[in-house]
């Protein structure tokens, strides 16, 4: 049974992006300081582990404004796996590459299942995450958790029902003593309990 | 040298506690799952103690220190710990507005959060200074007064409620983890503030 897992780097503050993020700043003022970590993404170690699982997945499920600023992925995220797009407004014309659109946030998720089959499923997208959250289809979290403060910008963590979601730590990955300082981060993978 | 920590329980999703808050429900709407990891207990901090070893730790660790700040809501949803939160220390309360009765017990009011660093310094002796409460750790942050966050991150998303970070100015705060720490249902994170980035 596939797993939907939405995969995301914050700051310590609950950060996915600086303030004023759009086209001309996808990662807001300053954002970019959260994905230094991604320069380990290729080496041995907890940030090349976590960052092989998410391009192990199957599926991907992605937030309308995720996808614009990724610039579509070219339309293959990774390995051609089918790309749900949730969006209010599904654009005209057929859409590139794996990319499929979808109104509905549970929609989505059986898409992204019934694609993945036995592989996980990935969510990007702060907006894509608390829909489905919303919509109680996310089975687990992995924060990246960047020890910084960003002050200001979007939540990952935002317009949520007053409900208590319980979780249960599954994993807890640190970077390596010796990591410099810019690269460092905590990887956290939480599982939703079911009621 | 008195090192000034904050000291706060947090969900995962950033809540120090649920919605409608209040005198007599501190924690909010679901917020109590915040405090389980410190056991059983009832009147005053010191009725607790977390059963396992890295919580009696961390525990410990906040009742050693030498004087406290806090805010006036957390102060008084707590019902001022009946002028006690550990050992006598000083319970330094920041209020915009001082009551005209002074604060009970060994708490006193102070209207700015500076001063209330400098006396919190001065009466710890050495010993870490412990803060507590959303609004005062927003404030030390603001005036770059913390030295170390020390965060019990409870698996929960609460939704909503009352943020630590909120309010904040836009701006690097960089952080270096010291000390990550797994207990039943709680993880403590335990940071520095980094001045020389």
């Amino acid at each position: 049974m596939a797993s939907v897992r939405l995969d995301m780097t914050i700051s310590l503050d609950g950060f996915v992006a600086g303030p004023d993020d759009g086209p001309d700043q996808p990662m807001g003022e300053g954002g970019f300081r959260l994905f230094n970590w991604l320069d380990r993404r290729d080496d041995p170690g907890p940030s090349g582990e976590v960052f092989a699982e998410s391009l192990a997945t199957r599926a991907l499920i992605s937030g309308r404004r995720t996808y614009e600023l990724a610039g579509h992925w070219g339309g293959d995220h990774h390995d051609g796996v089918p790309i749900i797009v949730l969006t209010h407004d599904v654009p005209d014309g057929p859409p590139p590459g794996s990319v499929r659109f979808a109104t509905d946030p549970a929609d989505a998720a059986a898409q992204a299942r019934a694609a993945a089959g036995d592989g996980d499923v990935l969510v990007a997208g702060a907006g894509a995450g608390q829909a489905l959250l919303r919509a109680g289809e996310i089975d687990e979290l992995e924060l990246h958790v960047v020890p910084v403060l960003l002050g200001q910008g979007r939540r990952l963590f935002d317009h949520l029902p007053a409900r208590p979601v319980r979780l249960d730590l599954v994993r807890r990955l640190t970077s390596p003593p010796g990591e410099d300082h810019a690269r460092r981060v905590t990887h956290l993978r939480y599982r939703v309990r079911r009621a | 040298m008195s090192r000034i920590v904050l000291d706060m329980s947090v969900s995962v999703d950033g809540f120090v506690a649920g919605p409608d808050d209040g005198p007599g429900a501190g924690l909010g709407i679901g917020g109590e799952q915040l405090h389980a990891w410190l056991g059983p207990g009832g009147a005053g901090p010191r009725s607790y103690r977390p059963t396992d070893e890295t919580g009696a730790l961390v525990f410990d660790e906040m009742l050693a220190t030498g004087a406290v700040i806090t805010g006036r809501r957390t102060f008084e949803f707590a019902g001022g710990w009946d002028g006690d939160h550990h050992d006598a220390v000083p319970v330094l309360v920041l209020t915009r507005n001082p009551p005209d009765a002074p604060a009970p017990g060994h708490a006193r009011y102070v209207t700015d959060v500076a001063s209330a660093v400098e006396q919190a310094k001065a009466a710890a002796g050495g010993r870490d200074v412990m803060v507590h409460g959303a609004v005062t750790a927003q404030e030390c942050l603001k005036a770059g007064l913390l030295d170390e966050l020390e965060l019990h991150l409870v698996p929960v998303l609460l939704g909503q409620g009352r943020r630590l970070f909120d309010g904040l100015p836009p701006g690097y705060v960089e952080l270096e983890l010291l000390r990550a720490l797994d207990g039943p249902g709680v993880q403590h994170l335990r940071y520095r503030v980094r001045r020389e980035a």
